[in-house]
């Protein structure tokens, strides 16, 4: 058995009052230290081209869709977020989506889609926010989901750079 | 007519010194929220009106939009009753409290308060002391055991420091020679060093921290005390029932501090300015009390909170014969006419 032995406390430590002093005086200090929460709206997450924000699709400065609507990525979502029905077209790549849907209350970020992609059609973004007020307005359509190639080549980059190493 | 004008000065009375105290009492509880968000490194609510001013409001209209429960086999006519009776002596304190010598009003002579009682010292602790009521019968009514602990624990407490309370108060009223909050006041006009704080420093030590646990504070807020009671007395209240017990610890709260600055501060009066007009006094007076509601916030974010056999020992072994001593003395020095 174990004997814990008190310290004897002195007239001072026993009034306690100085201790308390100490804190007052230390708390009051604390009042004037930088603030540590985000102030979110106005202070957006910091975002880089690692984030995986929601997938979208990438579309060729000419404006053409790069999306061959080949189905890996349907086939790839573990959340069966995406619905893909393709259509003939008499570009070269001779196929598109003519209707790609991404769910986004099902989407999991998870970023599969991307890496199943053959075309880099399918991209993880950097765009995170998500909030509406109806279940169907979360059914992201093609033209929702449409992004400008130039504006998500920080993350092609990076997606190549990743691959490389195996 | 003259009865006419007097029912009209009170009745203004009563509207600006209620109204402004409940006021205070509403900006309180966003104080309350700042400061510990400061504390802790945080903004704390500013996202309703500039600066989070009217956040007490937009809580208010959540309370009254709440679903109002009870629970089963309560006690309906206390549980109703109780919320009323933890309020209502709080806020009849304030009726009593003087904030300027001379009141601008028409017709109106004496000290700037809704009532000016020869005795009342007496008033505000006789109703401060009722207050218990609503809470230990807001506990027992609410037919939990949470509660019902809470509301032991603020009886006991309440009855071992309103001695030292009193006690500490009784040396004030020797030296003043008079148990009217004015002319106690009065006592301490001109000079800083005319405070009572100088000549009676164990007496604030003891009456500032027996109000903290009179008006169940941090570190002695044992009738709530969350980690062990859930919220204490007031575990089961919701909606405007709870919100009234909030605004009566509130308002209770601004009472204790008005006598605080009163018995040790100087009250209403303006250090080196006797004759000060009754704005400048109020806003002094207001000034202490704002001093003092913020050293309440503040203590409660910095101390832990005791454990209820140490309370007991402070209220009794300490407290006591620490008050009775300085009764004793200050009685001695009053009776030999050194002060």
């Amino acid at each position: 058995m174990a004997i814990v032995k008190r310290k004897e406390l002195s007239i001072g430590e026993k009034l306690y009052l100085p201790a308390i002093f100490r804190g007052l005086s230390m708390t009051f200090r604390q009042m004037f230290k930088k603030r540590v929460t985000r102030q979110y709206p106005e202070e957006p997450l910091p975002v880089n081209e690692v984030t995986r924000g929601q997938p979208r699709l990438a579309v060729n400065d000419d404006g053409t869709i790069r999306c061959v609507s080949c189905g890996l990525c349907e086939a790839a979502c573990p959340a069966y977020a995406i619905t893909i029905d393709g259509q003939e077209t008499d570009r070269f790549i001779e196929r598109e989506p003519e209707r790609f849907d991404i769910d986004m209350l099902r989407c999991i970020l998870c970023g599969f889609c991307e890496e199943a992609c053959p075309k880099d059609a399918i991209l993880m973004s950097d765009e995170l926010e998500l909030a509406d007020f109806s279940r169907e307005a979360l059914i992201y359509d093609v033209e929702r989901l449409k992004r400008p190639v130039s504006q998500l080549r920080p993350r092609l980059d990076y997606v190549y750079k990743v691959n490389e190493r195996w | 007519m003259d009865m006419l004008i007097s029912v009209l000065v009170i009745l203004a009375k009563i509207t600006c010194i209620f109204g402004g105290v409940i006021t205070l009492a509403a900006l309180t509880t966003l104080a309350e929220r700042k400061v510990s968000a400061w504390i802790q490194f945080r903004h704390g609510p500013n996202r309703v009106g500039p600066w989070g001013i009217l956040q007490p409001l937009a809580d208010g209209v959540k309370f009254i939009y709440k679903e109002e429960l009870v629970p089963d086999g309560a006690n309906q006519v206390m549980f109703y009753l109780a919320p009323a009776m933890v309020a209502m002596p709080a806020m009849m304190g304030i009726a009593v409290l003087p904030f300027a010598a001379v009141s601008p009003l028409y017709q109106d002579t004496g000290p700037l308060a809704i009532a000016n009682l020869d005795l009342s010292v007496l008033f505000i602790l006789a109703f401060s002391g009722l207050s218990i009521y609503g809470v230990i019968l807001g506990g027992w009514a609410s037919n939990s055991k949470f509660s019902l602990l809470g509301a032991l624990r603020a009886s006991a407490q309440m009855i071992s420091y309103e001695l030292a309370l009193l006690l500490s108060v009784a040396a004030i009223l020797l030296m003043a020679g008079s148990a009217n909050l004015v002319d106690i006041a009065n006592d301490q006009q001109g000079s800083i060093f005319n405070w009572y704080i100088w000549k009676q420093p164990l007496a604030f030590l003891l009456f500032l921290i027996a109000t903290f646990a009179e008006t169940n504070r941090h570190p002695f807020d044992f009738a709530e005390c969350e980690p062990e009671l859930v919220a204490g007395f007031h575990t089961e209240y919701s909606s405007m029932r709870f919100a009234l017990f909030f605004l009566g610890e509130y308002c209770a709260i601004i009472v204790m501090c008005a006598m605080t600055c009163t018995f040790f501060l100087g009250g209403f009066h303006v250090p080196f300015w006797a004759d000060a007009p009754w704005f400048v006094q109020a806003g002094m007076f207001l000034a202490k009390i704002c001093f003092f509601l913020f050293l309440f916030i503040w203590v409660r974010w910095t101390l832990p909170r005791f454990r209820f056999d140490q309370l007991m020992g402070l209220g009794w072994k300490t407290f006591l014969p620490l008050a009775l001593l300085n009764l004793f003395v200050t009685g001695a020095l009053v009776a030999a006419g050194v002060y």
